[in-house]
Parts: structure tokens; sequence; C-alpha cells
């Protein structure tokens, strides 16, 4: 008897979970309708972009969620590692060497983060807070606070192309979003990841290395941040220690949204892509609707308390 | 059962509280057994059992922290239902508990006086508080400063405060929780002092103690328990410790025990002068082939002892040899990969991962062997899940069902079957069987027995007696951090053996 009504339960929970893609294909709908704009190919490349910048922090976020950590550092790492990619190609330093001293920078900055947590003993949240504030600071102070802009014509370009079809911001989506999938759902360091998550003295005392997964989860979540900082300069053409600022709560948003537990051990890799590309719809239909970017503001607020309270009544069954 | 009271004493004829057929079930367990006992106004009453006797459950449905099962407990002949520790309080029925259940970062005087602050205007009065607190203290013969922050004292200061605290609010029923286990010499003589004060007030005092001395010291009576029912009631000048040992020991067989007559096998665990936190200076080897088992009160230093040996917390001094050669232990994964296995006290906080799946969790220690190159084998990962399912014969309704939603029994086994999964030649097993139905009980036993056949070797630690007593080939008792007798299976009496734990 039991076993019926924990099926029933189960199909109940996979209508559930796809609840978020629903609604999303029906906002999608909607806005096709009810604008002439929406469903223009244009209009559709340019949200598939700004989702993708999003969709690549909220992935990694997800993975330092899932440990009970929180990183706030990721709208900072975006900032900081366009200035440093910027910097470094004005430099005559070519484009791939750039790009991988940069991402060399966003692995130290989590293995920083790692360190503050594990060594320090500092609350995740504090310490992300306080790398948040500096990285900002070392941003402006390098920049003298201004745009590096005049990047070469290769760097810019890849963000304005598209292949087959599909913007090259969101091959790079997919390009982040498949290992990380095979990480977190297919390998033993995603197990690891959710048991140190769940309780991290049981993992120790069943042999996980619970430090390793630990920095693991915060160099990768530096090391996307670096990455979609990457991007983003190269989407603006320019470096600026600005760029990014409060997108941390725009990854954090996205992950909740997509089904990540704030208390840790539950979530996915598809949670945060729907999640940001969810945010990205809202804030895209808004501004064809004309609503006010204000509105926008409290309109996505309020849309984050509904879809996660009825995600909390999921998983409360 | 009851007595007379000693004369001059308490009137008998008024029991201040009654129980009659109190009751309380777990899932899986009876802790408490139609329980029949009055507390006599103004006595000192003793309760004095083994560890698991259902001592703190009884204090739990006293102070209306747990709901009863059945039966009725009278206050002044009146029949009262206790729905929480609200209802308890507002009778005058107080605890004092053997942890500090206070507020570490608030003053002494806050504390004294939480919830019953003393404000003008709705401000705070804190030097008026402070005053008041001192003369409270001072009164009670407690020297406690009354103006520094709580976790500044020591475990045994800030003891008295909570007592300091029970007192005060109209207290006319107190217990007391095993009250001098962190207490000094000095610390227990106040606290004595403060007992006996109450007493002369007319406050009631229900004391429990592993400490059989301080029960003749300062009781009228002792109640024994035992497995969760009442034994018997004595007045202290009708009984002597033996004899209180005797009654706390002696067990009709009701439970049942496996035993298989294994051989011995080589040597495989050798502890040299082993000493750390809360243990000092343990000795001792194991067989494989054999059980080992470490049996004391609580606190006595056995659980530090094995999470020490699996690197859980370091050590100061002593040796390790495993199989003839000296070995160091840095951490867990370096007991792991050398053989160990440790299944942890306590299930919830160190064995499970309670919000994910059965399958992880059995699966937890051997992910690296499930896997090829990066990716896990989906069908090695079922296979090792459902096998450990169908041999434990684990109740759930799937492999996916998350561990929370299991049984403490299954719970256990789901522990159980992670090592037997990864396999290990010496399994450190702390309480395998606490809070686990009887079947569940022989199921563990029976698994013990496989796992010696298979040439494992186990060390045991529990604190339910009959348990270690019968299935132990080597017996250790530990007292006061120390290893203070060793017996071979069953060559001393149960009785003898309590004695030696609790160092009469």
């Amino acid at each position: 008897m039991s076993d019926t009504v924990n099926k029933a339960q189960a199909r109940i929970n996979i209508l559930l979970s796809l609840t978020l893609l629903i609604l999303l294909l029906l906002i999608w709908a909607i806005l096709s309708v009810v604008t002439p704009s929406f469903a223009t190919a244009n209009n559709f490349v340019n949200l598939m972009r700004q989702a993708s910048l999003w969709a690549i922090i909220a992935i990694g976020e997800t993975f330092v969620i899932i440990t009970t950590g929180i990183d706030l550092a990721v709208g900072a790492v975006v900032g900081f590692a366009g200035v440093i990619v910027a910097m470094l190609l004005k430099a005559g330093v070519s484009i791939w060497a750039s790009v991988l001293i940069t991402l060399a920078v966003g692995v130290a900055i989590g293995a920083f983060h790692g360190f503050g947590v594990l060594k320090l003993g500092l609350p995740p949240f504090i310490m992300t807070l306080a790398t948040l504030t500096a990285l900002h600071g070392i941003g402006l102070l390098m920049t003298n606070g201004s745009t590096i802009s005049g990047l070469p014509d290769a760097f810019t370009d890849f963000s304005r192309e598209a292949f087959l079809g599909i913007p090259s911001l969101f091959w790079m989506v997919i390009l982040v979003a498949i290992p990380s999938y095979v990480y977190l759902h297919l390998s033993r360091w995603g197990r690891h990841l959710f048991a140190v998550g769940s309780n991290a003295e049981a993992a120790r005392l069943s042999g996980v290395n619970v430090s390793t997964t630990i920095y693991t989860a915060y160099i990768l979540s530096s090391l996307l941040a670096a990455f979609a900082g990457i991007l983003t300069a190269s989407r603006l053409s320019m470096g600026l220690a600005t760029n990014g600022t409060g997108w941390e709560l725009q990854a954090i948003a996205s992950t909740v949204i997509g089904g990540t537990s704030l208390f840790g051990a539950i979530g996915s890799v598809p949670g945060p892509l729907l999640g940001a590309i969810l945010l990205t719809t809202i804030n895209n239909g808004g501004t064809l609707l004309n609503v006010n970017s204000f509105w926008q503001l409290i309109i996505t607020g309020g849309l984050i308390i509904v879809i996660v309270y009825f995600d909390q009544l999921r998983r409360r069954r | 059962m009851d007595r007379p009271a000693p004369q001059g004493g308490p009137d008998p004829a008024t029991p201040i509280l009654e129980m009659r057929d109190l009751d309380k079930r777990f899932t899986g367990t009876h802790a408490l057994k139609s329980i029949n006992l009055a507390f006599v106004a103004g006595e000192i009453h003793a309760i004095v059992g083994e560890n698991g006797a259902g001592k703190s459950t009884l204090i739990k449905l006293l102070t209306g922290v747990y709901p009863k099962t059945s039966g009725e407990i009278f206050w002044k002949g009146q029949r009262v239902d206790l729905d929480g520790p609200h209802d308890a309080l507002a009778l005058g029925i107080n605890a004092v508990h053997q942890e500090v259940v206070l507020c570490p970062h608030l003053t002494v005087a806050a504390n004294l006086f939480l919830g019953n602050e003393n404000t003008r205007y709705g401000l705070l009065q804190s030097r008026a508080m402070v005053r008041s607190a001192r003369e409270v203290l001072d009164g009670l013969g407690f020297s406690v400063p009354a103006d520094v922050v709580l976790s500044t004292l020591t475990i045994g200061q800030q003891q008295l405060v909570a007592t300091a605290r029970a007192s005060l609010r109209g207290t006319r029923f107190l217990i007391f929780d095993e009250p001098t286990s962190y207490l000094t010499r000095r610390e227990t003589a106040q606290l004595f002092a403060l007992i006996r004060r109450l007493k002369s007030e007319g406050v009631t005092i229900v004391y429990i103690s592993h400490r059989l001395e301080e029960v003749f010291e300062l009781a009228d009576r002792v109640s024994v328990l035992r497995d969760g029912q009442l034994i018997s009631t004595h007045r202290v000048d009708e009984i002597d410790e033996q004899g209180l040992i005797r009654a706390m020991s002696n067990r009709s067989i009701e439970q049942i025990y496996y035993k298989e007559a294994i051989p011995t096998g080589p040597l495989l665990l050798e502890v040299q002068g082993f000493s750390g936190d809360g243990f000092e200076d343990i000795s001792l080897s194991v067989h494989r082939g054999e059980i080992v088992g470490l049996y004391g009160l609580v606190g006595a230093g056995r659980s530090e002892f094995v999470e020490s040996l699996f690197g859980r917390f370091p050590h100061s001094a002593g040796t390790l040899r495993w199989e003839g050669h000296e070995i160091t232990v840095r951490n867990e994964r370096d007991a792991i990969k050398r053989g160990l296995a440790l299944l942890p006290e306590s299930r919830r906080t160190q064995g499970l991962c309670l919000n994910l799946s059965l399958s992880l969790n059995v699966n937890l220690a051997i992910y690296e062997r499930l896997s090829r190159f990066i990716t896990i084998k989906r069908a090695a990962e079922t296979a090792a899940a459902d096998r450990q399912i169908k041999d434990l014969h684990i109740v759930a309704p799937s492999r996916s069902t998350l561990v929370a939603s299991l049984s403490g029994g299954n719970q256990q086994k789901v522990v159980v079957g992670k090592w037997l999964n990864h396999g290990a030649d010496l399994f450190l097993f702390d309480e395998p069987t606490v809070g686990v139905d009887v079947g569940t009980k022989l199921e563990i036993y029976r698994l013990l027995a496989k796992l010696l056949r298979d040439g494992a070797g186990i060390i045991m630690v529990s604190s339910y007696l009959p348990e270690v007593y019968e299935l132990s080939d080597v017996l250790h008792v530990f007292r006061h951090k120390q290893l203070v007798a060793s017996y071979q299976h069953k060559e001393a009496s149960m009785e003898a053996i309590l004695t030696q734990a609790i160092g009469v």
C-alpha cells in the first residue's frame, strides 16, 4: 500500500519539477501573443545572451549552496575578471593566454574562499562578502575607476557571433553545463558534494575528503564567475570593475528558483539554468511590455517568494 | 512498595506527586513500563539505574518535555496533564539538567531572571538585577559572581547558577539529573548544602545519580529503575551499596543474544598506552574472530577512545600496532584505508545523510570503487544498494527513499550496510543497538557473528551491560577515562562488572 502511495507521490513530484519549465513556456507563449517583438529571432538571441551569463554563475553558485555555503563574490569576480582580461589584452597578450590567465585568477580567488572558510573558520557569508568588497576595490584601483576599451575585434566579436543559429554565448552555457552535469550528477565527487552538504560529519567518517570537496565547490564557483566575466567583457567590448555588480543576487535567485535548498544537499544543474532563463524572461518581457523597470524589480521579488514557497510545499510532502 | 518515611520526616499521607501506571513508548522501544511511584512532600528521593534504564525519560515526562503514552500523574492528589514544560513550571516542577541549559552569552544575573526581568517603564533595571542576583547567590552560599558573562564560568559554576535559577521561582518539586558530573568537590559541597536547605524549606527533591555514595549521603529514599521498570524503593538506612547494585543488575533472561563459538584468529590490533582527550593510558588488543567489549557509564571515555582509534580525534600518547607493525592513523581516511570501520554512536548526527537517498548512504564509502574514469557505473551503484537492502532486510519503499523517513532500526541497518559494502578488518561498533527494536537487534547480533566468521575483529562499545556481557569474548571496563578491569567471556558476574564501572 505504501508502495503505491509512494509511486503516486513520485509522479506528483515529477509533475511539480516540470512546473518551472511549464511556467517558463507559458510566459513565453503569453509574451509571444501580447507583444509583437518577443517571438522575433533578434529578441530571442538577445534574451539568450543575457540569460547565458547569469546561468553560468548560477551553476557555480549551486555547487557552493549544496555544501550549505554561499558565494556572494561571484558578481565582483565577474567585474574583476573583466578588468584582468582587458588589461592583458591591451598589454598585447594573446587572446588564449589572456583567457587562461584570467581563469587561473578565478581559481585562485575560489581557493582563497575555501581557505577562509575551512582554515580560518569564517562563515561563508562573511568570507565572500569580504572578497566582494575587496575585489571591487582592487579592480577600481587597477583601472583608476575607468573603463578599459579598445579590445581586439577577435575578442569582442566572439559574443556577437552565432553558430548553427544559436548565439555563441549560449554555446558557452552548454560548454559549462555538460561537464557540470557530469560532475554533479554522474560522478563520485558530486555524490560527495551532496553528502558533505547533508552531513559533513557522516561524510568524513565515511572517508569522504570533506575539505577537498568544499575547496572544489568554491573554486568551481569562482572559476565559472571568471569565465562569465570574460564573456561579459567580450559582450560589452570593455573591462570595467563594476560590471556584474549585484549579479550574485541574480545567481542566488536563479538557483533557488531552480530548486536549490539554502539548507544544502538539494540542487541540480538544470535548475539554475531554468531559473536564470526565467529571471531574464521576466526582465525582457517587462521591458517589451513597457512595464516600469521599478515594477519589474517588485515583480521579480514577488515571484521568488511564490516559486520558492511552492517548491518548499512540494518538499514537505 | 512504598515504605513508611523516617520518623519526624515528611508526612507519607500526602504524596506531592504520584505516578500511576505511567507508560512511555518510542518507536521500537518501550522506555518506561507501568511506573507506580509516589514522592512524599519534602523528601529527597534518589533514583538509580544503569544507562538506558529510563531515568532521563522519567524526568522528561515529569517536566512535560515528552507526552506520556498512558497512565496518570497526580499532583497533590489532583490528576494533571503536563502538556509542555510550561505546565510543569506552573505547578512548581523544575529540573536541573546534566548539561547546562542557559544562555552562555548573557550575564549570570540576566540568566537568573530570564523571562522574569526586573523592569521599570519597560526598561531593564540591570543594576538592581545584579544586586538581587548577588543576594540570591550569597544567600545560597554559592561563590559565583553575579555580573559576569555565564560562559566565562566553569561548567561547575554554571551548574550552580542553573540550580539557583531553578530554586528561585516558587519551585516545590526539583529534579536533579546527575548534577555533580562536572562539579569539583567544593562545588559539590555547596550544591549539597543548597539541596538540604531546599528540603528544610519543604521542597521535594528527586536526585538522579550514578554515584551511590551521594545517594547514601543525601537521600531519604532510593528507587531502582532497570530496563524501564521500577524494581524497588528502599529507605536508605535499609539497604547498602551492594544491595542497590544487585537490584540494578539482576535480570531475568528476557533478552535474546546470539553468539557463535568462533575460534580466535591471529592478532589484529594492539593498542599500547593510548591517551587523548577523554581517555588515559588505554592498552588492549583485538584478534580476528573476536569481540572486544567496552563497558562503562556514559562519559567514561569509551567513545572518545574508539573515535581516536579511527583518527577522528588526535591522541597525545601511545602506539598502535596493526598485525605486528606499528602504524599511525592521522585521519579517518587513513583508518579506512588501513581496514577500520566506525559505526558511530549517533546515527543521526554522525552516521547518516538524512535528507539523501538510501542508495547514496549505503554507497557513500565506495564511490571510488563504483566509478569508471569520472562517472559512476549506475548499474553497479543500484546493485550495491539493492544487495544491502536484500541482505540486511532493510524495509524501505525503494533505494531512492530518503533515509530520514526510515525507522531507527532500518537507519542503523543502512549504516551497517555502508560498511559491509566497503568491507573492513576491524569494525568499531559504538552502541550498535540503541533505539533499535528487538528483531533488528537479533539481526545485528547475527551479523556480528558473520563478520567474525569472515575473519574480522570487532570492538563493541555498549552501555547495556547484558549485551556486552553476553557477546564479548573479552570485556574491558572503563571508569573515569581509564581501563580499570578486564574479563574473559562471562568470567565474572554482571554485579561484579557493574561494581567496577561505578567504582564503589
